[in-house]
């Protein structure tokens, strides 16, 4: 097969918000977690969030700062479901969800769809494609259903082990990375990801969001699309729309503003399955 | 058409709209089989948390398993778990899921009891903000009369302790 057409799609607002929250928490490890406890998606990742800030003193105002350099690249993209800037102080005002997680923390929502077009080496000469976008490696993981079995609550195991795998196919190390679309289905989601990606060292990324290290002209600028967060999170497109954004910002074809600065021409997409069940590492390379 | 007849970076996009119909919704209710972790639900009506010890290779589960996963070995004992444990973390549920709507925001816990973790909520707090990551709580059970079933509650030690020595319940 030399060419193939991926297609992710997902409809999440036909049902009302608390069954939303249902059908996420049961996505999780029904019998023992939901059932009992009713366990929803933004309290998996609050009891990550609780872990990390009273381990590394990381801090709501840290968390918030990631919702608001996301909204400042949503409010640039046109295809994102919000369209908006948002301060500090407008997440940390919102309701709470799932304490110490609030409304701003979290990823909505969302009804969308991406594709992408993969083809061989042999496919795209022959096509005479001049633009093409290389999958240098793919790594991926998985990690316990239960929750109360995971190595700890201030990483996603899955992402660790996927990162390694696919930094070690393509020969490559964290710093090479130039643009990432990591998985920040909540704020403290893209903290963990930036430490368990490698980008910065555990604990540290609280203060890499405080330092602008992933934000344009800092260590690897992070979500220029609005992520999850700013972008949306219709969870079965989310993968290829992070392929999506990262091609584009490979050929440098986004707006002024939302462009990452390149050098190496090396982009990375983590995408995060469950509450941490399954873990994918993508490096692509122009 | 053809790729070759159409123009490069042509754009179009499709969106559907005008009127819709409503599906019949659907509901609903899976009987999930308990039969070999009978101990386990029987437990917590007398307030006891039991989890399992693979007796072919010691591993401890909890939850509870039937089969090791380790050791593949079917061959397993019940043991009851200690009833102190160190809280590790803990979220406050205020936007709450289907069929927990009518619930106060509760608090989800996972504590560290022996070698394994539980989850449970951590109940007579007043504020999430008392609770801290490493307080030290009392394991029970709990009957929830809304979905006539038993769940593991924690209650912080120190409180737990007034309690017992004034009678404040
Ligand atoms: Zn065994």
């Amino acid at each position: 097969m030399d060419i193939a057409l991926a297609v992710g799609v997902e409809k999440m607002n036909e049902v009302d918000t608390a069954t939303s929250l249902a059908v996420g928490g049961r996505g999780g490890n029904y019998l023992w977690e939901y059932h009992f406890y009713g366990t929803t998606f933004p309290a998996y990742y609050a009891l990550y969030a609780t872990a990390h800030m009273a381990r590394f003193g990381t801090t709501e105002e840290q968390l918030a700062l990631v919702r608001v350099k996301n909204q400042k690249y949503a409010a640039r993209n046109p295809k994102a479901q919000f369209q908006f800037e948002v301060t500090v102080e407008d997440v940390l005002k919102s309701r709470p969800i799932a304490w110490p997680l609030k409304l701003y923390d979290c990823s909505a929502i969302t009804d969308g769809a991406a594709a992408a077009i993969v083809a061989s080496e042999d496919a795209i000469r022959k096509l005479r494609i001049d633009t093409p976008v290389w999958i240098e490696a793919i790594g991926y993981a998985s990690d316990t259903s239960n929750i109360t079995r995971r190595e700890d609550y201030v990483s996603l195991k899955a992402t660790k082990i996927a990162a390694q795998m696919a930094y070690k196919r393509a020969g490559i190390e964290p710093r090479d990375v130039e643009v990432a679309e990591v998985h920040d289905c909540f704020t403290i989601a893209e903290i963990m990801a930036y430490e368990d990606l490698g980008f910065v060292e555990k604990g540290m990324g609280g203060k890499f969001i405080e330092e602008g290290q992933s934000d344009i002209g800092g260590k690897v600028a992070v979500n220029l699309s609005g992520g999850l967060l700013g972008k949306g999170h219709p969870l079965g497109a989310t993968g290829l729309a992070m392929i999506y954004e990262l091609v584009k910002q490979l050929r440098e074809e986004r707006e002024r503003g939302r462009q990452a600065p390149l050098r190496k021409y090396i982009a990375l997409a983590h995408n995060i399955g469950g509450t941490g069940h399954y873990g994918y590492v993508t490096i692509l390379r122009r | 058409m053809g790729m070759a007849e159409r123009k490069a970076g042509s754009r179009k996009t499709v969106k559907i709209e005008g009127p819709t119909i409503d599906s019949v919704p659907i509901t609903y209710r899976h009987r999930i089989p308990i039969g070999r972790t009978v101990k386990y639900w029987d437990g917590l009506k007398e307030g006891k948390i039991y989890a399992t010890r693979c007796k072919s290779c010691g591993a401890v589960y909890y939850p509870p398993q039937a089969d090791c996963p380790y050791c593949g070995s079917s061959d397993v004992e019940w043991i009851e778990l200690p009833r102190e444990g160190i809280l590790e973390t803990f979220t406050r549920v205020y936007a709450k899921p289907q069929g927990y709507e009518d619930f106060e925001p509760y608090i989800i816990t996972i504590a560290r009891v022996g070698d394994v973790r539980v989850m449970g909520w951590l109940i007579n707090v007043k504020d999430e903000r008392c609770v801290k990551v490493g307080d030290e709580v009392i394991l029970g059970t709990t009957y929830i009369e809304k979905h006539n079933k038993y769940i593991i509650t924690f209650q912080l030690k120190k409180q737990a302790m007034l309690t017992t020595q004034y009678g404040l319940t």
